[in-house]
């Protein structure tokens, strides 16, 4: 691996936001495409944290850091890649939803998918429906994930995949859901794709459904 | 309205020693015999009490003050018993060993074995073996009991016994040792009958010797 | 006898000094006159405003002088009734007395039997009030669990529906929203012999949560309303996240959870002045790489600590946390982290401390747990107690009476105190090795889980008063009639 992408996936794994443009412009004047930038220099990085949060050696503000040091030198490699290939691992849409203004779990999941890689946009809380609906024809995700925190607002994320259901859209996106009452069982009454316990593991499922695992 | 048994029994247990010889008065008065009071009244009240304590229902206090009352009845019945050529459960010489101060222990084994129905002959503390022997042969015990805190005296409840034999008296008692740092073991190396690791067990195991368990 | 003569009455902590809580108390008037909260509740920023706030969209400010007058108008000190008029299941609120209870809420329970985790459902509500009855430390009832096998909407009116049969010490009521508040009212009610006699001897608490950071949401003030026109005391606590929903530090996150509460404080004693009002919050940190709201950390006892201090200089009760854990099992992590906890609460007179018997970071409820953390409080509480001094207790005469070598054992002095004077274990074992041999060799989680199958074979709780329990019935079957006909979706939510 070269030197400049090595010092990239330093730099991500560092958290180092200021150095991010100017490594990659170098890695580029070094005629490195913008494919192999991401792939070996960003992502490289990006694993490397992945593994050490796991184990405890990295904390959640560090991540978070070192996510928005990828995004930084996305800015200037996103408009060279390829179309089909702008996203570096995809796109995930979230919102709590209806009724629910519990907002951290759902905070937290969209800065670990966006530490992953992906595009991440992010509705808020109490999102009805019908915005889940327009955000998936507008955004194009590949994934939706929907949060609650009471046992209250959780049937509201049946009713959310009914919609999307009923406006033809299932089969364009794979759900998944969480929050501190939702259990894999409640995820497959509802027939989400999937339920993750916590940031983490909703970061590595999102990975899985789009085969980035 | 309860028997003269169930009174006696309860005095007992409450540990109303004022109570207990005027019940035996009254028990006389019907007709019943010392032997009769002291079986189906006095020590079904110190059994529930040995029950109770195990149980943890009962203190220590509380047990005492029922070895008090038991005591008390003892006082009217003894003569009486005398008298009639009815058996005492036993006597005990106790003491605590040459070099050793520690006194409490022994001093609740002797309250529990009076409890129990026992004559209790309380040597004291720091007593070599030669006042063991002479008690042996002053009161004639069924049981002699032992007790060191120390390890370094505890190797005196070796010599006393050693002491017991050339003095021809082994054979006419049971020996039962105890304290902290005494265990079975120990019991066995140093030739004595039995050992009790706590009161309630010592005031078990000398009905034991007598076979009045 | 003496005059003037200083005691302390036990052993007690404290933290921070006047200036430190003064700089505190400063710093949440602030806040709340500053900053300000949002307010999702029309009927509440009409309220607010009439008080003196400033209302500006949903966002409401609060003056100074109007939280100080607040302050000024609730309770320091007031008692919460058993049902059964049980003197010892009364709870005085007031200065050095820290009662202890369970939490609500989890979604997972220790089966009893099989010792499995598994989801709450109904029949575990009585279980875990049976076991709070019964255990002589816990003083207050909630339910360690959300019922998974009713209507979701109703799973906190089927708690206190089978709590308040099972137990006579104080409920503790949680509640969806205003329709279960009114339904649990109606059941304490029937208990305590009509509203008038209820708020002369309140038989419960009523439980609301504002949402951190600085959201009143229409729920939680909706049943703060209800609550405070009932004249229900009232427990309304935000659950705040240190570094995620709240600052970082403890003086920040003390600061904005106080804010948050004295919103509610301020709305209640509009309402209905000297409402008793017992302010929260439970605060503690987000495990930074665990992502977890720890319920054992040891900043939650420090922040719980400084909380409890500025509401005591604010002239509240406190409502807090502890005897809990982030073990997913009955271990040592799970003892040392509960233990510790509620000896911190003790030793701080935080006024109720609740969570008792929380597992696995509030997800999993545990009577094992409370049972042992039962035994964690008895043991704070002695040391709380602290050394009586006095004449009878210097025993200078005792100490002539029995003189060198004798003994205290038959001492009247050690019978007169051996009760009082000593804590005896219910778990914890203290026999010699042969004995503890014998027994079957027991740890304390086999003695815990004795015990606690023991009170459930054999403990009865005081009997309800005579048609108290067809009135439930009919509570309940009205609240499934509402829910059948899903009221809840026409709903108008005025906000």
């Amino acid at each position: 691996m070269s030197d400049t992408l090595e010092r990239l996936a330093t730099a991500v794994v560092e958290g180092n936001v200021d150095s991010m443009e100017e490594l990659a412009q170098e890695a580029l004047d070094e005629g490195l495409s913008a494919q192999e930038i991401l792939n070996d220099g960003l992502m490289g990085g990006m694993n490397h944290v992945g593994k050490e949060f796991k184990a405890g050696n990295m904390f959640v503000p560090e991540v978070l850091r070192s996510a928005k040091a990828m995004k930084e030198a996305m800015k200037l490699l996103e408009p060279m890649l390829a179309a089909g290939e702008a996203q570096a691992t995809g796109k995930i849409l979230l919102g709590t939803v209806k009724g629910d203004l519990h907002d951290i779990g759902k905070n937290l999941v969209g800065m670990m998918c966006e530490g992953a890689g992906f595009d991440v946009r992010d509705l808020g809380t109490d999102v009805e429906p019908d915005q889940f609906l327009s955000a998936i024809k507008e955004f194009e995700p590949d994934i939706v994930g929907m949060s609650a925190l009471l046992t209250t607002t959780m049937r509201a994320m049946g009713d959310t995949i009914k919609a999307i259901e009923e406006a033809g859209l299932r089969d364009q996106v794979k759900v998944m859901i969480g929050g501190a009452p939702v259990t894999q069982r409640f995820a497959d009454d509802i027939g989400a794709d999937g339920y993750a316990a916590n940031a983490a593991s909703a970061s590595d499922l999102a990975k899985e459904f789009v085969g980035a695992a | 309205m309860s028997t003269i048994y169930e009174k006696l029994a309860t005095a007992v247990l409450e540990g109303n020693s004022d109570k207990v010889p005027d019940l035996i008065q009254k028990g006389m008065d019907e007709g019943k015999t010392a032997k009769e009071l002291l079986d189906n009244g006095l020590v079904v009240g110190m059994d529930e009490v040995g029950a109770r304590f195990k149980r943890g229902d009962m203190f220590v206090p509380e047990v005492l003050m029922s070895a008090e009352s038991m005591k008390a009845g003892m006082g009217v019945l003894r003569p009486l018993l005398a008298e009639a050529e009815e058996e005492m459960l036993g006597t005990i010489v106790l003491g605590t060993v040459e070099g050793d101060l520690h006194d409490i222990g022994k001093n609740l084994v002797g309250m529990m074995c009076e409890g129990a129905g026992f004559e209790v002959v309380n040597l004291g503390f720091d007593q070599p073996p030669q006042a063991f022997i002479d008690a042996i042969k002053q009161h004639q015990p069924d049981i002699v009991g032992m007790s060191a805190l120390l390890t370094t005296t505890m190797r005196a409840m070796g010599h006393t016994i050693k002491a017991i034999e050339e003095a021809g008296l082994r054979d006419q008692v049971k020996i039962m040792v105890g304290g902290a740092p005494v265990d079975k073991e120990f019991a066995d190396r140093i030739g004595a009958d039995g050992y009790g690791s706590n009161a309630p067990a010592a005031s078990d195991l000398a009905k034991e010797f007598v076979s009045a368990a | 006898m003496r005059t003037n003569y200083r005691v302390n009455s036990g052993v007690r902590f404290r933290m921070l000094t006047d200036d430190q809580l003064q700089e505190l108390f400063d710093g949440v008037l602030h806040v709340l006159e500053n900053t300000g909260l949002e307010v999702h509740h029309e009927e509440s920023r009409q309220i607010l405003q009439e008080a003196g706030a400033w209302v500006d969209g949903t966002r409401v400010r609060v003056p100074s002088w109007l939280v100080k007058e607040s302050l000024r108008k609730a309770p320091r000190s007031f008692t919460v009734y058993a049902r059964d008029g049980n003197r010892e299941h009364n709870i005085h609120i007031g200065p050095g007395r820290a009662h202890f209870g369970p939490g609500p809420t989890c979604p997972n329970f220790i089966d009893v039997e099989t010792l499995e985790r598994r989801p709450y459902i109904k029949d575990d509500v009585s279980i875990v009030a049976t076991v709070v009855d019964a255990l002589p430390n816990i003083d207050f009832c909630e339910s360690l669990g959300s019922v998974d096998d009713v209507h979701a909407d109703l799973s906190a009116l089927y708690e206190f529906a089978h709590m308040f049969p099972n137990t006579s010490k104080p409920i503790v009521a949680w509640s969806f929203d205003k329709y279960d508040s009114e339904g649990i009212h109606q059941i304490a009610l029937a208990e305590a012999g009509g509203q008038e006699a209820f708020e002369q001897r309140p038989n419960y608490i009523h439980y609301c949560e504002p949402l951190s950071p600085l959201i009143s949401t229409f729920e939680a003030l909706d049943k703060l309303v209800f609550a405070a026109r009932k004249r229900v005391p009232l427990v309304f606590t935000p659950c705040a996240i240190a570094g995620g929903t709240a600052p970082i530090t403890a003086a920040g996150i003390i600061t904005q959870g106080v804010a948050e509460s004295w919103m509610g404080l301020t709305i209640a004693q509009a309402i209905q002045p000297g409402l008793p009002f017992i302010m929260g919050g439970v605060l503690s940190v987000m495990d930074m790489n665990a992502m977890v709201f720890s319920y054992g950390a040891p900043e939650l006892s420090l922040m719980m600590a400084g909380v409890t201090e500025l509401a005591h200089f604010a002239g509240l009760p406190l409502w807090q946390t502890g005897g809990c854990t982030d073990s997913k099992t009955f271990d040592e992590q799970a003892m040392i982290e509960g233990s510790m906890s509620v000896y911190f609460s003790a030793l701080t007179g935080g006024d109720l401390c609740h969570d008792v018997g929380y597992t696995e970071s509030a997800m999993t409820g545990s009577v094992f747990q409370l049972a042992a953390m039962d035994e964690a409080i008895g043991y704070a509480r002695r040391i709380t107690r602290g050394i009586d001094v006095n004449e009878d207790t210097l025993a200078t005469e005792a100490i002539h009476n029995v003189g060198p070598n004798g003994h205290y054992l038959r001492e009247p002095h050690t019978r007169r105190h051996y009760k009082t004077e000593f804590w005896y274990p219910n778990l914890c074992d203290r026999r010699n090795f042969d004995e503890w041999d014998t027994m079957g060799r027991k740890t304390m989680k086999d003695r815990t889980i004795e015990r606690v199958r023991d009170i459930l074979a054999s403990h009865e709780p005081a009997p309800l008063k005579e048609g108290t329990e067809t009135l439930i019935q009919s509570v309940l079957e009205e609240a499934e009639d509402r829910v059948q006909q899903d009221w809840w979706q026409e709903r108008e939510i005025a906000d």
